[in-house]
């Protein structure tokens, strides 16, 4: 049977069955007893085997299958639940989960048969108590790391295929006496942002030496085209030590392997390393011997992840939408052909008399009032909750405290704010990473609370609500908050600023160094304070979806990291101008203020132009020049300047005339055009006249 | 295929193509890229656009580019009479193009046997644009390639 027209809303709904059998572990690990909630979840299981069958999915419905057996047995109470159930079934979820992505992304199931879970699940069954598969629950988890271990016998930048430019680079730094280390990272299983992290060790190791070859290559590194690890080979005056220890202060590192490499490390015959690799050191074996699915297991994962980006994913960017928006939106449609009726019926008539003027007039007074709302309505059209993305939140929260040993709880409110569908889409990652930071950092261990007088469960908050135009998001702890005593001193240790400066700086501005690229770099992991943890990426992630984030702290009760997002990417407030007889608008977040600036105050800095305001020196931009405007016959006596402000610098833009402020439809210039850095898009105005939108960002 | 069927193929073999001059020559475009012809409206000149962009256009709500065919072949640049026409052109890779053309003619109908592919003028820089040259009622009419038209390689 063709089943594959249904694959759609297999996806669509086996998601939501996983949301719902994790909601409702989540619950059954805090009430064991509430047989309401088993209930749910074997309905949900049931469901999910039920369609995995229809679809032919076998793996995947052997699975489901005897997480149902399992949940019968609870349900009849022939056995108790407990965390090792609980770990159990959250890992066969992450499996299901496994096996949804592969489909997405192949159609088809994949390889993966997760036995060792499904023998954990039979296990339990028969064992009744499960203690005695705390163990292997264990090595499942190692199983990965194990196995990374394994591959890489002898460390695996000393196993790296080099081509022959590279074995040529290696000779010929070795013939200048200069030393070469190599060096294999291992980068946290769970680290989300992996090319960033390989970048901060990039950067890291760059102050020590240069570095000669990257492996996988740096533009692979980039795309985050690479597994757990990644090798390099550094040409240093520097000893070995202090690079580790600078490599290790990197976040997320998990660990590093090193040493001195020379030419002869990569000219040994090949079949030397073949017979090293065949061959595992003794002390790898017991490693070897835990994993019960041991290649099979890692090695579809990895071919699922590769497939992915060649094969076009099967499912179509859709958006669910409730028939009452539906059913608004056809309201206002007839209304519009209403007014269009009318407007045509007046249009056959005498238009002269005063009378028709009248009628005419509030016929469009009418059409206006309803293209508003129709706009209004297609807007929440694309708007989805953020529930979505932040119903997973809750066990990310509940695993990391299981393993950081901290116990913490995570309250969420406002999940059904709403927001566009693009801006949901791909605010996931950047609001894991501050709960992250607030469990990792943030909540202190219980000895420090108690003593703290606080109770021992740290609170994590996540709230969602809209404030006009903008919905804000709020990640809120109530842990160490921020020693801003100790940024500042961190922040003149790296050469940010001087010590006189420090000292006058605001607390809001000591703790805008937290998202300096790297800051938390010179950090040693086991400063508690050391809050910089890749916010950097964080902030340009939540800037190119057009918001920003803020922190709020107070040292000892806590931080809050406030998220600002406009409700919509495709409609923006700007300010429109003129420069000589063509429109431009530039996005009104963008601007600071707007001066007239009298010529004879031009001052010159390095033949640049530049003005001198309320003691900041602003270079000035002329519009005019930058879009190849026709020059103009005459200098005006004052120019009409337009500061703009990217980050922390500010620039003066220089334009002939000013508008007004207007909201514009952002539309896109098309392919063809797109070479444009100045220009990011168009916008229709309301006599039809096509005007572009200035890029601020990108006259810098 | 049968008899019956004979006039059919014949007739599916014609391929339409919408007559157009620029300058004193008629050029042939494919009719199936066609998505409209609509009359000259507001440029709005885009900076830094290469050069055979004119600029872009308001079509109905979307915003569509706008090339100078006469700019990408090196002819003298256009002018705008009540005659000049924009044709959209529709393609898969990059969307909704708009072309200016002198005029607009006609519709006809040529088979491929009434198209000489063989024919090259003199000018290099043209021949890049053109599939061959048709033949109707002693008319000469060059069919452009549309796809050409829209390579990126600046020829300008």
């Amino acid at each position: 049977m063709d089943v594959s027209q249904y694959l759609d809303i297999f996806i669509d709904e086996t998601n939501g069955h996983i949301q719902e059998l994790s909601d409702n572990i989540m619950l059954l690990e805090k009430e064991p007893e509430n047989k309401d909630c088993v209930n749910e979840i074997f309905r949900a299981a049931h469901s999910l085997k039920g369609m995995a069958g229809t679809m032919g999915f076998k793996k995947m419905q052997h699975l489901t299958h005897d997480m149902e057996n399992v949940f019968s047995e609870v349900r009849n109470d022939n056995i108790k639940v407990n965390s090792t159930l609980i770990d159990i079934l959250f890992q066969c979820l992450d499996a299901i989960e496994a096996y949804l992505e592969t489909v997405k992304a192949t159609s088809g199931e994949g390889d993966e048969a997760n036995e060792h879970l499904i023998k954990m699940l039979n296990d339990f069954l028969e064992g009744g108590d499960g203690s005695a598969d705390a163990a292997p629950a264990e090595s499942a988890a190692s199983e990965e790391t194990a196995e990374a271990e394994a591959s890489g016998e002898g460390f695996e930048y000393e196993n790296l295929k080099l081509d022959e430019d590279e074995l040529e680079k290696i000779k010929k730094t070795e013939s200048s006496g200069a030393k070469m280390y190599g060096f294999t990272v291992h980068i946290q299983k769970d680290c989300m942002l992996k090319a960033a992290r390989a970048f901060l060790v990039y950067k890291a190791v760059e102050d020590f030496g240069d570095i000669l070859i990257y492996n996988p290559s740096s533009e692979d590194i980039e795309d985050e085209k690479f597994d757990l690890t990644f090798n390099m080979i550094v040409v240093t005056e520097s000893e070995l030590q202090p690079m580790l220890d600078a490599i290790s202060a990197v976040s997320e590192i998990e660990k590093v392997d090193a040493g001195e490499v020379t030419s002869a490390t990569y000219t040994k015959p090949a079949e030397e390393k073949k017979e090293e690799e065949t061959a595992p050191a003794p002390a790898e074996k017991s490693a070897e011997e835990k994993k019960e699915t041991p290649a099979p297991a890692k090695a579809p994962a990895a071919k699922g992840g590769k497939n992915a980006p060649a094969n076009k994913p099967v499912t179509a960017r859709t958006v669910r939408v409730d028939i009452e928006k539906l059913d608004a939106l056809m309201n206002q449609v007839s209304e519009l052909i209403i007014a269009k009726n009318s407007l045509v019926s007046i249009s056959d008539q005498d238009t002269s008399s005063d009378e028709n003027q009248q009628t005419f007039h509030e016929q469009i007074e009418y059409l206006e009032r309803i293209t508003t709302t129709l706009h209004e309505s297609v807007m929440k059209v694309r708007m989805v909750p953020i529930e979505n993305t932040v119903a997973k939140f809750p066990r990310m929260i509940r695993d990391l405290s299981r393993k950081l040993n901290k116990p913490m709880e995570l309250y969420m409110t406002g999940e059904d704010t709403e927001l566009d569908r693009t801006v949901v889409d791909q605010i996931g990652d950047p609001l894991q990473h501050l709960l992250r930071n607030s469990a990792d950092h943030g909540i202190e261990d219980p000895e420090t609370r108690r003593a703290a007088g606080k109770p021992e469960t740290g609170s994590i908050t996540l709230n969602a609500f809209q404030e006009g135009n903008n919905v804000i998001i709020e990640v809120k702890d109530d842990g160490a908050g921020l020693d801003i005593e100790k940024i500042r001193a961190k922040a003149v240790e790296r050469g940010l600023v001087t010590e006189e400066q420090a000292e006058n700086l605001s607390k809001k501005e000591v703790i805008d160094f937290l998202f300096n690229p790297g800051f938390s770099m010179a950090k040693k992991v086991t400063d508690i304070s050391g809050r910089g943890v890749g916010l950097d990426v964080v902030k340009s992630n939540i800037e190119s979806l057009g918001g920003d984030v803020e922190v709020k702290s107070v040292f000892g009760q806590g931080t809050t990291f406030v998220v600002r997002l406009p409700l919509t990417l495709a409609i923006i407030q700007a300010l429109m101008v003129e420069v000589r007889d063509e429109k431009y608008a530039i996005a009104l977040g963008s601007i600071q203020n707007i001066e007239n600036i009298p010529v004879s105050e031009i001052k010159y800095v390095q033949a640049e132009e530049v003005i001198h305001l309320r003691g900041m020196v602003i270079p000035l931009i002329r519009l005019d020049e930058l879009l190849d405007s026709t020059p103009k016959e005459e200098e005006p006596e004052s120019l009409t300047v337009v500061v703009v402000r990217k980050g922390d610098s500010y620039a003066g833009v220089v334009v002939d005339n000013l508008i007004g402020q207007q909201e514009i439809v952002i539309k896109s210039l098309g392919k063809c055009i797109d070479n444009n850095k100045i220009i990011n898009g168009a916008t229709i105005l309301g006599d039809g006249e096509v005007a572009l939108i200035i890029d601020v960002n990108a006259i810098f | 295929m049968t008899d019956e069927y004979g006039l059919e193929v014949v007739e599916k073999e014609k391929v339409q193509y919408i007559v157009v001059s620029i300058g004193n020559e008629q050029y042939g475009l494919d009719i199936s890229y066609v998505d409209n012809i609509v009359r000259m409206c507001k440029i709005t000149r885009v900076p830094k656009a290469p050069f055979h962009y004119i600029g872009i256009i308001n079509l109905r709500g979307e915003v569509v580019p706008l090339m100078s065919l006469r700019r990408k072949m090196k002819l003298d640049d256009d002018e705008f009479t009540d005659l000049s026409r924009i044709i959209i052109l529709k393609t898969e890779e990059m969307g909704l193009i708009g072309v200016v053309v002198d005029e607009v003619k006609e519709v006809i109908a040529l088979s491929e046997d009434e198209i000489d592919e063989n024919a090259k003028t003199q000018s290099p820089e043209k021949d890049n644009f053109i599939s061959g040259i048709g033949k109707n009622e002693g008319e000469l009419i060059s069919i452009l390639e549309i796809s050409s038209i829209f390579d990126e390689v600046d020829n300008a």
